[in-house]
């Protein structure tokens, strides 16, 4: 149907030609609606119809123009003519069926192109959306993580704070007595009250200072006990402090035991641990700015049956007489330390039934290990 | 024996709480030296006089407890006052039982303290004097002959004068001869009293 309306276009164009060209005769040229005819017929129909208006075309005009007049064999002298007309005619046809195939083409990949972009679009602004959503779930996992170092140790931190003011709290109630007995009796010693004084006073921004440190830390989670995969638990974290490894420009490295059995613990706690030291070693070779940058952590199992794991940095590593002081709550050797992460970290591993300690790196920095015994039944 | 002679030791590893105590001590007019740790205080050249000691248990390095145990060992007896910022009931009982004149919780009540304080330096001059007497009773006896000393131990065994010369295979009189020398080279009021001289020779 469609085919027979595109060869129609060249009957009709031509018919439409010769009739208009046949009544303005003594007028115009006889060739330019024709060429306008083959044109349209090409144009539209392409170039099957073309040609049927070049054909339609040449007859007419060597019927109704060319003399002798209405017979189609045309005078010897007016065939070059037709010849010359029909040459023409067919590469009008040609070119103007090709124009109108390339801008086709071109309307077709500009449709395409856009129809793409747009599903593209839909694809990035879906992609993002995702993104988003695991951003904000990573956050809630380092939020809750440093809830959990806030938290967990709550018992440790009491006792911590109450010794720090408490302890300037002591001194002031006996500066106070002392300043008292100093003002009292027959000669009261002004000197020695006022220091007193003095005493007591700096004592007081002392205490007050270990509460503003302390005021930030709060809250309490109860233990758990599950079967924990050390491995999983140290790749969660890795992911964790990817981002803060690459801001530091340190590598991280991981060297981890294939055959690691599971241990009982509390996983969240676990995960704080090795965060904790992992930081630290980070935060270590931050301040450094010497040799390698590189912080490697291990996990394998001793032959007392536990599993250890080992944070080794590139850091300026440990000086030896803090090498025990480090686990001392609120022994810090940060300029914003609160001195309590390896003292709380100290804490979770032996109540894990582990232990936690720091040696000096034989080449460069320190190590932090721990090791969690692995019970009987829980191991697989 | 007056308190002009006595000595307190602190040793606090809170240089304000050293200070403080210091201040409050000389208040009261007593003579203070402080330290920062307790190897601090072992290593020091302390006088020979009545003194006590004001310990904090919790410190780093040797605890106060540790030290206490340690001061023992050495045969260093010196009358210890424990503070702690949380003492807990085992550690004082701990510490108690070996020996500490109290053992009070910071922040403590200025009274307490210097009672304890009173008291301790009580007990060491106490220690000190029946320390010197025990002393001189070793002296008097080393002054005695080695038959002097043989009559000596019979005697307060309660054997009568007669017993001994049949022991010693001597005479009655020679018996009385030495044991008058015994009560008199003793210093010894009476029987009773030379009796009382050799239990403590005998600890």
């Amino acid at each position: 149907m469609r085919k027979l309306w595109r060869y129609g276009i060249a009957v009709v164009t031509v018919g439409a030609a010769l009739l208009i060209t046949k009544s303005l005769e003594q007028y115009t040229d006889i060739t330019p609606l024709f060429y306008a005819a083959i044109v349209i017929s090409a144009w539209f129909g392409g170039m099957g119809p073309g040609l049927l208006a070049v054909v339609l075309a040449t007859v007419a005009l060597d019927y109704y123009f060319i003399p002798p007049l209405y017979t189609l064999r045309p005078d010897l002298k007016q065939i070059s003519f037709l010849l010359v007309f029909g040459i023409l005619a067919v590469l009008t046809s040609w070119m103007s069926a090709k124009r109108k195939r390339t801008q086709e083409a071109l309307r077709e990949a500009r449709d395409e192109l856009e129809l793409r972009v747009e599903e593209r679009t839909a694809e990035l602004r879906q992609a993002n959306e995702s993104l988003r959503e695991r951003g904000e779930a990573l956050q809630e996992v380092q939020t809750e993580l440093a809830h959990v170092t806030r938290v967990m140790t709550l018992g440790e931190l009491t006792a911590s704070i109450a010794h720090e003011v408490n302890q300037p709290l002591a001194a002031i109630v006996t500066n106070g007595n002392a300043c008292l007995r100093w003002l009292g009796g027959a000669s009261p010693n002004l000197t020695e009250a006022r220091q007193a004084v003095d005493r007591i006073i700096k004592d007081s921004y002392r205490a007050s200072a270990v509460i503003s440190r302390v005021r930030t830390l709060v809250k309490k989670a109860p233990a758990r006990s599950d079967l924990v995969d050390l491995n999983d638990v140290i790749l969660e974290v890795l992911a964790l402090a990817e981002s803060e490894a690459r801001r530091n420009h340190v590598l991280l490295k991981q060297q981890l035991a294939g055959d690691l059995p599971f241990v009982h613990g509390d996983r969240v706690q676990l995960q704080q641990v090795i965060l904790n030291l992992i930081i630290n070693g980070l935060e270590s070779i931050a301040k450094s700015n010497s040799g390698s940058r590189e912080l490697s952590i291990s996990s394998t199992k001793d032959e007392a049956n536990n599993v250890v794991v080992a944070v080794r940095d590139s850091g300026d590593g440990l000086d030896p007489a803090n090498l025990q002081r480090v686990f001392d709550a609120f022994f810090t050797t940060k300029a914003d330390g609160m001195g309590m992460g390896l003292a709380i970290s100290r804490t979770i591993i032996e109540s894990h039934g582990g232990r936690l300690w720091a040696t000096t790196n034989a080449q460069k920095g320190a190590v932090f290990q721990f090791t969690i015994p692995v019970d009987g039944e829980s191991a697989t | 024996m007056s308190n002009a002679e006595a000595m307190v030791f602190v040793i606090d590893d809170d240089e304000s709480m050293r200070e403080a105590l210091k201040s409050l001590i000389r208040s009261v007019g007593l003579r203070v030296e402080t330290f920062a740790s307790a190897q601090e205080f072992l290593e020091s050249r302390r006088p020979n006089v009545a003194a006590c000691l004001i310990l904090d248990v919790r410190m780093p390095g040797l605890s106060g407890l540790d030290l206490q145990r340690d001061l023992v060992e050495r045969n260093i007896h010196i009358p210890i006052i424990f503070i702690t910022g949380h003492g807990d009931i085992p550690m004082s009982v701990r510490a108690m039982k070996a020996g500490a004149v109290e053992f009070l919780t910071k922040p403590f009540r200025d009274q307490d303290l210097l009672d304890a304080i009173q008291q301790a330096l009580d007990r060491d001059r106490l220690a000190r004097s029946h320390q010197a007497e025990t002393a001189e009773l070793h002296h008097r006896y080393q002054s005695l002959t080695p038959r002097e000393s043989e009559v000596f131990g019979l005697v307060v065994k309660g054997l009568l004068n007669k017993q001994i010369a049949l022991q010693l295979g001597t005479s009655e009189i020679t018996i009385k001869l030495h044991r008058r020398q015994v009560m008199e080279k003793m210093d010894a009021a009476s029987l009773a009293d030379l009796v009382r001289m050799a239990e403590r020779l005998s600890k």
